[in-house]
């Protein structure tokens, strides 16, 4: 079941591709896939090429796969080993949502952060009561982290 | 308006028989032993098959539930609430279970609103089916097409396939009790799935966890119920919420307190039971006790515990290095110029110097707080060691011993109930005493009145029970031992009856005094109570003894039924011969016993 629905994913991600995502296995495993992200244009992330992982759990699609930021982000829901704090890829995952799916929430929560359930509070307080100095620590790591 | 209780009732009298809330014992039955005297026999009129201390009489506080009883309470609620609502069982379930279990508040949230209610828990009103559409359709999870036939949906009509909704299904319920809210797998829907479609796709283990939660939800989510904390037991307990004490009797036997869960503790409180059992677990309690009585040795570290002796200390092997106790140097240095063995001057300089001081303080300061706890937690420890070895004796005497007894002594096993009635009443006795200890060990020591007579009733409590402790284990060996019946086995029958009586009043009396916080203190201790009788005490006595019939009483053993109405009433007058030693008691405890 769950390589099938893997493949399909994959047929239709290469298909019908997203705007601002690309997403594939590393290597000859199903399973593990690297995926990239265009910064939103809206946001301070905006030129920047997120790497993210993802690995699928042997009983996807009823279980969420594992995505992973493998690129630096300045972000009030995403820690510094990558982790991302999304509640669709916890206890709201539904296997009715797609890699695809997952890729763009993740595209919408750089462009919208969610300070009042972060994952890093220090950087929620900043988001929160300094927004310039935010977006400015978000745009120097984009540059330095994400560019090239 | 509370009518969980229409529930309850529903269901009282499909349960009876199997499980009898705690009877209501006769409120009366003092007086009738009182009078009945001369009645003292062991006719089996109304006694019966478990036999029962009759402390154990309380009032119906709980109801003590199987698996099946929980079921059939389960199936009651959803057929009422679905036939009140006029919705289909398996709604009724997703309602009840949203709302603990309670008829009352699906009624009043329903009726009060009823689309709100819908939107909460995800009952969707149905929909009309779509027109059968013969075009194949692609099923949401795996992204297969099959024919509409062959999907599934619940109310909101998201289909998926069939194999689709066994793999959510499946894997919601190896997640835990949180299938019993289990959704509809479209992200943005929120209707809810329930327990025919749950269990006509999954397999028998997965069918089996799921029932065994929706089992779960009732005893765990619902006010009133909770589960035996004996390991292993299956039974749950019913509590009607605001009455009575919260001593639980299970029937595993295991007895335990409603409110926090710990062994039963009457008449101890739950936040003195906390904090002693905190207190016995607590490593620092070690710590304390090490650092009070013990010394590392100077060279491993070990610590050394010194019980009599010389200040020669040799640390056990490998170590085996030699040292003085008093000043910790290398025995080697010892001798005529430190002023010989036993009087280290060394230590005394040193002491004078300051060297010692704070060490030698804490130690000291530690052992005694120490030796105060160790008190209170022997004595603790000790009677429920006595206690488990009382259940364990019980068990044999009802196993072996009896029978035995019976053909001995050439007597009906009916006429030996005396026996297992003492041993139930010695197993409450030292479950009590024990509480006790730790209620000591927390009463202020500054209130030397509470202290004084708290001290006494436990103290005559005590000395009740090991009197009759004593009776039941050593006097009853001669009568299994002799090859003809023993003449004297009718005045042991007397005595240990007696006996067992005169403690259980003795208990109730403590009991009531922890209960009420020692109140009585004033009245009792300027009466200054002693070994005699006095005219206040007598009536009090006997005043508290009535009472103790009615609402006061201690529950015992694994049994909870009425206690005989011929229970064995006191002959002063044979115990008097039988047990010198409680004479002076009985005298104290005259109205008690009923002489008077």
């Amino acid at each position: 079941m769950a390589s099938k629905r893997i493949q399909k994913e994959l047929q239709d991600l290469q298909k019908d591709p997203p705007t601002s995502c690309s997403a594939g296995p590393v290597g000859d495993d199903l399973f593990h896939w690297q995926a990239t992200i265009m910064g939103p244009s809206d946001s301070p992330y905006s030129g920047g090429v997120f790497f993210v992982t993802i690995h699928f759990p042997p009983d996807y699609p009823f279980k969420p796969p594992k995505v992973n930021f493998s690129t630096k982000v300045y972000h009030p829901n995403i820690n510094s080993n990558g982790s991302i704090c999304l509640d669709i890829l916890k206890e709201q995952w539904s296997p009715a949502l797609t890699i695809s799916k997952v890729l763009l929430s993740i595209c919408s929560l750089l462009t919208d952060p969610n300070p009042d359930d972060p994952l890093v509070p220090e950087i929620a307080h900043i988001y929160k009561n300094q927004r310039p100095r935010y977006e400015e620590t978000a745009r120097a790591w984009t540059q330095k982290y994400a560019m090239n | 308006m509370d009518s969980d209780d229409d529930m309850h009732d529903a269901m009282g009298s499909a349960s009876e028989g199997e499980q009898e809330y705690q009877s209501d014992l006769m409120p009366s039955d003092n007086e009738v032993n009182e009078s009945d005297e001369s009645d003292y026999g062991f006719d089996d009129n109304g006694v019966d098959d478990d036999p029962q201390p009759a402390s154990s009489r309380s009032q119906s506080t709980y109801l003590v539930l199987s698996e099946k009883d929980i079921r059939q309470r389960q199936e009651e609620a959803v057929t009422n609430v679905s036939t009140v609502l006029d919705i289909s069982p398996t709604q009724a379930g997703i309602l009840l279970r949203h709302f603990k279990w309670s008829i009352s508040k699906v009624n009043d949230e329903w009726f009060a609103d009823e689309d709100a209610v819908r939107d909460k828990v995800g009952l969707l009103k149905p929909l009309v089916e779509p027109a059968s559409d013969t075009k194949d359709v692609t099923c949401g999870i795996c992204f297969e097409s099959y024919p509409p036939a062959s999907m599934k949906a619940t109310t909101c009509g998201h289909n998926f396939c069939s194999s689709c909704w066994a793999g959510y299904i499946h894997t919601a319920i190896n997640d835990g009790p949180g299938c019993l809210t289990l959704r509809c797998p479209d992200p943005s829907c929120n209707a809810a799935v329930g327990e025919d479609m749950v269990l006509s796709l999954v397999s028998d283990d997965d069918r089996t966890k799921y029932t065994r939660y929706v089992l779960r939800s009732y005893v765990e989510d619902n006010r009133k119920t909770k589960w035996c904390p004996a390991p292993n037991c299956e039974f749950a307990v019913e509590f009607i919420l605001g009455s009575g004490p919260f001593d639980i009797v299970c029937k595993c036997s295991y007895s335990f307190c409603w409110n926090c869960l710990e062994e039963a503790h009457r008449p101890v409180d739950c936040d003195t039971v906390a904090k002693w059992i905190l207190k016995n677990c607590a490593e620092s309690e070690n710590m304390n006790w090490i650092l009070a009585n013990s010394k590392p040795c100077p060279k491993c570290k070990r610590p050394i515990e010194k019980n009599q002796g010389c200040m020669h200390i040799t640390c056990t092997p490998p170590c085996k290095f030699e040292f003085c106790w008093l000043c910790l140097g290398a025995w080697s240095e010892h001798g005529e110029r430190t002023g010989g063995f036993y009087a280290c001057n060394r230590y005394e300089t040193a002491k004078q110097e300051g060297v010692y001081d704070e060490a030698e303080r804490r130690r000291e300061m530690a052992k005694n707080s120490l030796e105060r706890y160790t008190h209170y937690y022997e004595r603790w420890a000790t009677n429920e060691s006595s206690r488990g070895k009382a259940v364990a004796d019980l068990h044999q005497m009802q196993a072996v011993q009896i029978e035995k007894l019976s053909d001995k002594q050439c007597q009906p096993v009916s006429q030996l109930k005396f026996i297992t009635e003492a041993w139930l009443q010695i197993i409450e006795c030292r479950r009590v005493l024990k509480w006790t200890y730790a209620y000591g060990y927390y009463l202020p020591e500054n209130e030397v009145g509470k202290r004084q007579f708290f001290e006494y009733v436990q103290g005559e409590a005590e000395a009740g029970l090991e009197r009759l402790h004593q009776c039941a284990e050593k006097d009853l060996q001669t009568f299994l031992e002799g090859d003809t019946p023993n003449p004297c086995f009718n005045d042991f029958r007397t005595k240990l009856a007696g006996l067992t009586s005169v403690t259980k009043t003795y208990f109730e009396n403590l009991v009531r005094a922890l209960e009420n916080g020692l109140s009585d203190v004033n009245s009792k201790v300027s009466a200054k109570v002693g070994c005699c009788s006095k005219p206040s005490g007598n009536s009090k006595g006997r005043a508290g003894r009535s009472k103790a019939g009615t609402s006061k009483s201690v529950s015992i053993g694994n049994t909870t039924k009425a206690v005989p109405s011929n229970y064995p009433a006191v002959d002063i007058a044979l115990i008097r011969s039988a047990c010198l030693s409680c004479l002076a008691n009985l005298k104290v405890n005259g109205s008690v016993c009923g002489s008077s």
